[in-house]
């Protein structure tokens, strides 16, 4: 049995294409989803996190959950000398960056605890695939070019995976250097593979706070292939990337 | 682990005057010369740019002082002969490193590492990246990985043509 559905969540449109699945399977994903949201959302005043940031929850009251969001947070941060962070100075406490991929690995999962072994969930661009859709093809995932809405710029073929883009073309400048707290520039789009979707999102938004030192720094992430533009339209490619040739 | 490499070499090219030197030599000035600002043709090492998968390179620099380099040819008169010294093997942190310097005179041409770790970080600290020029292409695919975050942006986009297609 397969399933089809199309919700959002967290501001993201999320599709799931569940292939051997119920409708009920896909509705705990969802759920899981929406839960998410309710704790970690930033915007929504009863929150554990907007709890947090207001100094009503120490550290020591936080649930099992939001430490590990936090501390994946403190570790980009770390890594990335602070270009990456959820606390950009002067703003709240805003962990949306590793929480949106947390959440759906997270959905993924349960589908997968569910029973279910062929599926694409896929939230706002951001793709976790599982099996095949047709016995011997990958998940044929394809990444968007930078400049042109309706074209991609290369065919990922995905089978147990997560890929994540970073990129500019949509909300415009969304994405803070947090060590100066302005817009970053240099890259056009990041584009991360990797096994998990919490790894290949964060790595991505946080190659691209780092701008050009990012293209190194991604790719020198353990588990990581990445498919990086700059502003010159030159791509970076790690040789390990599945690419699929169509 | 890798600037061992480098910092290696340029002892061994340090000790190059030592071991040319015989007294009374009449191109001493020459040597000194070249020891000094050695025309390498090893590649600039990059710097390794993750902080997380940086190997560790805190214990000293690795000295070239200990044992005797071996040298061959023996014969050290004409400048432009090609000489080939390998230098100590050295223990360090992350293994055992050995290079080998050939000289054409007193001029370095090439460095090889005769023995040189290959442990996991020491790969990770230096990723390969393929360049290429960024191309457009339109194929048949199950699913879009892009940077899409509002509803408007979503109905206009391809995602929501295969969302919808089924």
């Amino acid at each position: 049995m397969s399933v089809r559905r199309v919700e959002q969540i967290m501001g993201l449109p999320i599709s799931v294409d569940l292939r051997d699945g119920d409708a009920v399977l896909a509705e705990r994903a969802f759920a899981s989803l929406r839960q998410a949201d309710a704790q970690f959302s930033p915007f929504k005043p009863d929150s554990e996190v907007s709890r947090l940031d207001r100094g009503e929850l120490t550290r020591e009251e936080l649930t099992p959950d939001l430490v590990e969001v936090l501390s994946l947070c403190d570790w980009y941060e770390e890594s990335t000398g602070g270009a990456f962070t959820a606390q950009v100075p002067g703003r709240g406490l805003d962990p949306c960056a590793v929480v949106k991929g947390w959440a759906v690995q997270r959905a993924a999962d349960l589908l997968r605890k569910g029973g279910a072994t062929t599926f694409c969930l896929n939230a706002g661009g951001d793709v976790v695939t599982a099996g095949e859709p047709e016995p011997g093809k990958p998940w044929r995932v394809g990444v968007r070019h930078p400049d042109l809405e309706d074209q991609l710029c290369v065919v990922l073929g995905v089978r147990d995976g997560a890929v994540a883009t970073s990129a500019l073309y949509e909300r415009g400048q969304h994405i803070l250097d947090g060590r100066t707290g302005q817009p970053v520039s240099g890259l056009l789009s990041v584009t991360v593979f990797s096994d998990d979707l919490a790894i290949a999102d964060t790595t991505a938004t946080a190659a691209f706070a780092l701008g050009r030192d990012g293209i190194e720094w991604a790719a020198a992430q353990e588990d990581c292939e990445v498919f990086i533009v700059d502003e010159d339209r030159r791509v970076f490619s790690s040789p390990g990337l599945p690419v699929h040739v169509c | 682990m890798k600037r061992a490499i480098p910092v290696l070499a340029l002892s061994v090219a340090g000790l190059v005057p030592v071991w040319l030197y015989s007294p009374g030599a009449a191109h001493e000035g020459e040597i000194n010369e070249a020891a000094a600002a050695p025309e390498t043709q090893q590649q600039p090492q990059k710097q390794a740019a993750p902080q997380t998968t940086a190997p560790k390179t805190t214990g000293s620099a690795p000295k070239a002082t200990g044992s005797a380099p071996t040298t061959q040819p023996q014969q050290q008169q004409q400048q432009a002969q090609t000489r080939t010294v390998s230098g100590p093997a050295v223990n360090t942190e992350e293994g055992t490193v050995q290079v080998q310097v050939t000289f054409q005179g007193t001029k370095i041409t090439d460095v090889k590492a005769l023995r040189a770790p290959n442990s996991n970080p020491t790969r990770m600290a230096l990723p390969i990246l393929r360049e290429s020029a960024l191309k457009a292409q339109s194929a048949d695919i199950d699913t879009v990985s892009g940077a899409t975050y509002t509803s408007e942006g979503y109905k206009q986009s391809l995602q929501a043509a295969i969302d919808g297609a089924q």
